[in-house]
């Protein structure tokens, strides 16, 4: 065969490859939008009624949307309630993907619908995207000033960002508008950031009291209470509150997770293993793998403990690749990933990954103390300290990031400073993880 | 035979056209951390952002480069090539940072597979470089451009220095790629290329070898 034949029938082939590759992607996107997507089950059911009601709701939704493709209300809707269960069951991968479709639908014949664009908001946010999330709420709040809920996204949109200052105006703006769960809990959080450990109590308290005992929402406020009481070192009670959620909404998975470390900080590790994995049974979420590891370490199982670890990057790892390959599910774990190298001794990627999240959010004080913590980790002090006086800007008395920064400090020679922030973050024996406590503890013993 | 590959070349421009035009919009990511830092710090970020791009993370490219190096040993052949590239992918690297064109990576990536492929396969084909070989890489440049893009936004722009870090960018991966084609010329060209069996002994082999590993993304770029 002459070889311009030959040339010429690699140029068809090669066209028409290219041709194949663009017709499977537009009928992958074709199928993708024309996509009906319906709630899965859960992997442990807490409240039999609540999925009883959830169940029937989605199925009366789905019949609505499939019946008219257009109902915006239905689909917003059907949005919101698949962002709610991402929340009780964790499935944040399937449930993002199916609500932005549905959110995306209504903002392609109206690209200005409120509803859709706050709830737009909200899986930006908890896809991690938070400079996307808080544009998405600007534009929302720009339509309705006058709505509480887009005020709450925008100060956790915020406060992710790192303007706080910002995040307290509007704080102050959506309990103006509506005292209720969701603004008391923010201003918990608010005082928690700013050090002010006694007034996010009395605030969370009052969330947790607005709410509806055994709702995800009230439980989840209940729990962080209990949070806020293991940072202040009163595990009495923590455990009281834990214990009081799962009263109310029995094998809720950060309630359960709550009791393990409570059992953590009374050094019964076999029992904090049993709780983590029963949490991690619940509900997807790779924290409470995370805290597995820690626990069987400490048990003496580093094999286990190793092999955990692993598993937590793995997982990570997928999703965020999936996130890539489907513009509906984009998560950015970085700052997740970089702890959970952290734990295989990975200090390289766990650096890789703190400064690409540092990289977005470079005002926010939790990524601040993350790029702190890896340099502290990877021996070189004198880079994590600029970023851990960042992290101390707010003022925050969280016994985790006092005890971290405090360790920096001594090791860049500040021995002043390092004393302050140790006697702070131990005075009260507040529950935190217990190598970092006994660092802590030694090195105070030291200056 | 140049007609019938002028006339597949630009049909497959109106195919890609259409792609982008179809694509929807998104925005870029935002670099707050560089937005703060001095224009010499952003500069220098980016350059070797761009280097590293290339190598000695780019495998991809180096084989595309190394492709366009295999056709012939005569300097003034890579230079019409890449000249075609680098202006291509400039284009479309700036077009698509500016939101002005956005092509989706399930596209983008497998054709950039493809274009290796196809390289390798010409260079068993042709001895001396073609009007539509010009053509068509600058084509390819059009794609791989779109492939730093999707790069570059991983690591987001700083708004106050946006042209500035693409530039640098650009540059950078421009020094990735004259080194690449350094390499070949003195690891290859000019050692080998006036030999008896130059072609045989060693462009053959080594474009079957650029055109298996293509072959072997391609697929899997678009099916795994």
């Amino acid at each position: 065969m002459k070889k311009n034949t030959i040339y010429t029938i690699v140029l068809v082939l090669f066209i028409a490859a290219i041709g194949f590759i663009i017709f499977k992607y537009n009928n992958d996107e074709k199928r993708q939008a024309a996509a009906i997507y319906s709630l899965q089950d859960r992997k442990a059911i807490a409240q039999p009624e609540e999925w009883e009601s959830t169940r029937k709701r989605a199925d009366a939704l789905l019949t609505a949307v499939k019946a008219n493709p257009a109902d915006t209300k239905s689909l917003n809707a059907l949005a919101g309630l698949f962002i709610q269960e991402a929340r009780v069951t964790g499935n944040y991968v399937y449930y993002d993907m199916a609500a932005m479709k549905y959110i995306n639908d209504v903002l392609k014949t109206d690209s200005n619908n409120f509803d859709a664009l706050t709830l737009k908001s909200l899986i930006y946010l908890s896809q991690h995207h938070f400079a996307d999330g808080l544009a998405a709420a600007q534009k929302a709040q720009s339509i309705n000033p006058y709505n509480a809920f887009v005020y709450g996204i925008l100060v956790d949109g915020n406060v992710e960002m790192g303007n706080y200052d910002s995040a307290i105006a509007k704080a102050d703006k959506m309990v103006s508008i509506r005292p209720d769960i969701r603004s008391y809990s923010r201003i918990s959080y608010l005082r928690e950031i700013y050090g002010d450990y006694a007034g996010a109590i009395e605030a969370m308290k009052l969330a947790v009291q607005a709410g509806i005992p055994g709702d995800e929402t009230t439980e989840w406020a209940r729990v962080q209470l209990g949070h806020l009481y293991e940072n202040s070192g009163d595990l009495k009670n923590a455990e009281m509150y834990y214990t009081l959620a799962l009263n109310a909404r029995s094998s809720y998975a950060y309630a359960v997770a709550g009791m393990a470390r409570i059992a953590m900080a009374a050094k019964d590790y076999s029992k904090a293993i049993v709780l983590y994995g029963k949490a991690d049974s619940l509900v997807n979420d790779y924290s409470f793998k995370e805290e597995l590891v820690d626990a069987y370490k400490l048990s003496g199982d580093n094999d286990k403990a190793m092999a955990i670890a692993n598993r937590v990057i793995e997982g990570m790892s997928k999703d965020a690749q999936q996130g890539q390959n489907n513009d509906n599910i984009g998560h950015y774990a970085d700052r997740e990933l970089a702890y959970a190298y952290l734990k295989v001794n990975n200090y390289d990627k766990a650096l890789e990954h703190a400064l690409a999240e540092y990289n977005r959010r470079p005002d926010n004080i939790d990524v601040n103390e993350t790029l702190a913590w890896v340099y502290y980790c990877k021996g070189d002090f004198a880079k994590a300290l600029p970023y851990a006086a960042v992290a101390l800007k707010t003022g925050s008395k969280n016994p985790t990031l006092l005890c971290r920064t405090g360790l920096i400090y001594s090791k860049t020679g500040d021995k002043v400073q390092a004393k302050k922030l140790l006697q702070q973050a131990l005075m009260n024996n507040a529950n935190i993880a217990v190598n970092l406590k006994a660092d802590g503890i030694n090195t105070l013993q030291t200056l | 035979m140049q007609s019938t590959a002028y006339r597949f070349s630009v049909r497959g421009c109106f195919l890609l056209a259409a792609l982008l035009l179809t694509s929807h919009l998104f925005a870029h990511t935002i670099n707050y951390v560089l937005e703060k830092a001095p224009t010499g710090h952003v500069v220098w970020y980016y350059l070797k952002l761009g280097f590293r791009h290339i190598i000695p993370q780019g495998f991809d490219h180096i084989l595309f480069v190394i492709g366009l190096c295999l056709l012939s040993t005569k300097i003034k052949t890579i230079l019409w090539q890449a000249t075609a590239f680098t202006v291509a992918h400039s284009i479309t690297l700036a077009l698509s940072m500016k939101n002005m064109i956005v092509a989706p990576g399930a596209v983008v990536e497998p054709i950039i597979a493809l274009s290796i492929l196809f390289v390798a396969v010409e260079n068993m084909l042709l001895t001396e470089l073609k009007p539509w070989r010009v053509l068509i890489v600058f084509m390819f440049g059009l794609i791989h451009g779109m492939g730093f893009a999707s790069a570059l936004n991983e690591t987001g722009l700083p708004r106050n220095n946006f042209f500035t870090s693409i530039l640098s960018f650009n540059l950078g991966v421009e020094l990735g790629q004259v080194a690449v084609i350094v390499g070949v010329f003195a690891l290859i060209i000019f050692p080998f290329g006036k030999k008896d069996g130059y072609r045989k002994k060693l462009v053959y082999p080594l474009s079957i070898l650029i055109a298996l590993i293509a072959a072997y993304w391609t697929i899997a770029r678009v099916f795994l």
